[in-house]
């Protein structure tokens, strides 16, 4: 015999206060790294050094290349109303990028990055060929 | 002060029509059972869960009152996949740290209670949420199946070199009873099931299981009191990497076993991993990641681990048979309850109670490898009799 449980739902609210700069970027087609001056770089971009100073945002612009790439088609719960998506990994300079394709990238390809919503209304990173 | 295993017990994997707590108890009373041994013996209690598809949200207080530990910890902890080998390492420190003598690392995961798309959106958080899922959907067989592109972009790594690990995995399977795949399967069968995440198919992919372990733990003044003939932790390596993916510097193989492995190696002395182990239980939870452990052990030079399998080195006569119980992909993958089942199996193995899966023994040492994430967490023990 089985029994349900009673549901529990969460739903979370992330305050994105320090990485903002990040966030409406994407809304206005740019991509924030930051640095720091003791030379390291982070992306995911994030205010705080590990060093303990403050970081400055930088944009990434310019080709990436493609290192690693997937295409789901077992997808998660949040994701129904995607049809089988496609995850790439690309470098750019000393960082590297997750983002979305629309086009059939393979490892090596030299892409470029833009913005755009998703289906689910969600801005994010997308590359396309060259 | 050594430490060794005088107990294991494990329960069948599989889904498992039984609580998390009822589960736990197959696998605590069959290793209290093994080690001659009652609760009232047991001083400290660690239970391993990761706990996030279950409804007991904090399952170590449910576990241990069902298995009559109440008053003896418990200890709760989690490192995704290798949470039970972060439970051994709690209970082996706390004896080495002279505080207790005798512990019991427990290891228990519920995964069948929810459906497969709440399954993947949990697997999927393995990572980092905020700046991974959040935005791309990654789920847990997509981690590997970037690393799979990588490899085979790289080294040329095949789909159905992948596919032999699985059919490795399912024919040992088969031979063991506590494991959740009981058929055989062939290369064909592999490449023909289902794509989950490109270049990954359904049957690359470890089931989705519930499992439960355990081990008991003791000193070696306990171990001399008693008479135990134990399995001795020789030497144990630990790392971990960054929880973005995308701050990694490459994806042909897992940082984090390098170094769990090279620290493991070093303190116990061990040259070549080939000439000082009988056996390896390795990380299989994706078919990838058995061929990046086989070169990030050691086993072979990274880029050639799809010759490996290909050419039956981790098979039985091999240079080192790996995974001769089934492995995650066979037998099953409950994370919290893997790194202690690998405990359960390399014990057998040394003890010569392996039945048909038994090794040849000339070393009387073997290792596992347990891994949490996609490299999040990792683990290297050495184990001699």
């Amino acid at each position: 015999m089985i029994i349900e449980s009673r549901e529990l739902r969460l739903k979370h609210r992330i305050p994105v206060v320090k990485t903002e700069k990040f966030w409406k970027g994407l809304e206005g087609g740019r991509v924030y790294k930051t640095i720091c001056k003791c030379g390291r770089s982070y992306y995911p971009p994030r205010a705080d050094c590990i060093c303990g100073n403050q970081t400055e945002w930088v944009e990434i612009t310019g080709k990436g290349v493609v290192e690693c790439f997937t295409v789901v088609y077992s997808m998660p719960s949040g994701y129904e109303w995607s049809k089988p998506y496609r995850i790439v990994v690309a470098r750019f300079g000393d960082v590297r990028v997750m983002g979305w394709s629309e086009e059939d990238v393979f490892v090596g390809d030299e892409v470029s990055l833009y913005t755009a919503k998703d289906g689910s209304g969600i801005w994010k990173i997308w590359f396309r060929k060259g | 002060m050594k430490v060794g295993i005088v107990g294991v017990g494990c329960s069948k994997f599989g889904q498992r029509d039984v609580t998390i707590q009822e589960l736990a108890f197959e696998a605590v009373s069959e290793a209290l059972k093994d080690a001659n041994l009652s609760q009232e013996d047991v001083e400290l209690s660690v239970v391993g869960c990761v706990g996030t598809r279950g409804y007991e949200l904090m399952p170590a207080v449910v576990v241990n009152e069902y298995c009559g530990f109440a008053g003896k910890g418990p200890l709760r902890v989690e490192a995704a996949c290798a949470t039970g080998s972060a439970a051994i390492y709690s209970a082996y420190s706390s004896i080495k740290a002279g505080i207790v003598d005798i512990a019991i690392a427990i290891g228990v995961e519920k995964m069948t209670e929810v459906d497969t798309a709440t399954s993947a959106a949990i697997g999927g958080r393995a990572g980092n949420y905020l700046w991974e899922h959040h935005f791309y959907g990654t789920t847990f067989p997509a981690y590997y199946a970037m690393h799979a592109t990588a490899h085979m972009a790289r080294f040329g790594t095949t789909e159905k070199q992948m596919a032999m690990v699985a059919v490795k995995a399912h024919r040992n399977a088969m031979k063991n009873s506590k494991a959740h795949f009981q058929k055989e399967i062939v290369v064909e069968d592999v490449l023909n099931s289902r794509i989950i995440a490109y270049p990954l198919k359904l049957y690359d992919c470890s089931p989705i299981s519930d499992g439960a372990s355990a081990a008991i733990l003791a000193s070696e003044k306990m171990i001399t009191e008693h008479g135990w003939d134990p399995i001795w932790i020789e030497s144990i390596g630990f790392s971990s990497d960054t929880s973005n993916m995308t701050m990694r510097e490459d994806f042909v193989g897992l940082k984090a076993t390098k170094l769990a492995a090279e620290m493991a190696y070093k303190r116990a002395k061990i040259e070549d991993p080939l000439k000082s182990f009988d056996f390896a239980t390795v990380h299989d939870c994706f078919t990838i990641a058995e061929i990046m452990a086989y070169e990030d052990l050691g086993f072979c030079r990274k880029g050639e681990g799809g010759k490996f399998i290909e050419n039956g080195e981790s098979d039985f006569g091999g240079k080192i048979p790996v995974n001769t119980f089934g492995g995650l992909k066979g037998k099953g993958h409950p994370l919290a309850a893997t790194g202690i089942a690998m405990v359960y199996e390399v014990t057998k193995q040394l003890r010569e109670e392996a039945g048909k899966l038994q090794v040849d023994l000339k070393h009387y040492k073997a290792l596992t490898h347990n891994v949490g994430g996609t490299g999040h967490f990792c683990w290297v023990f050495i184990f001699g009799r």
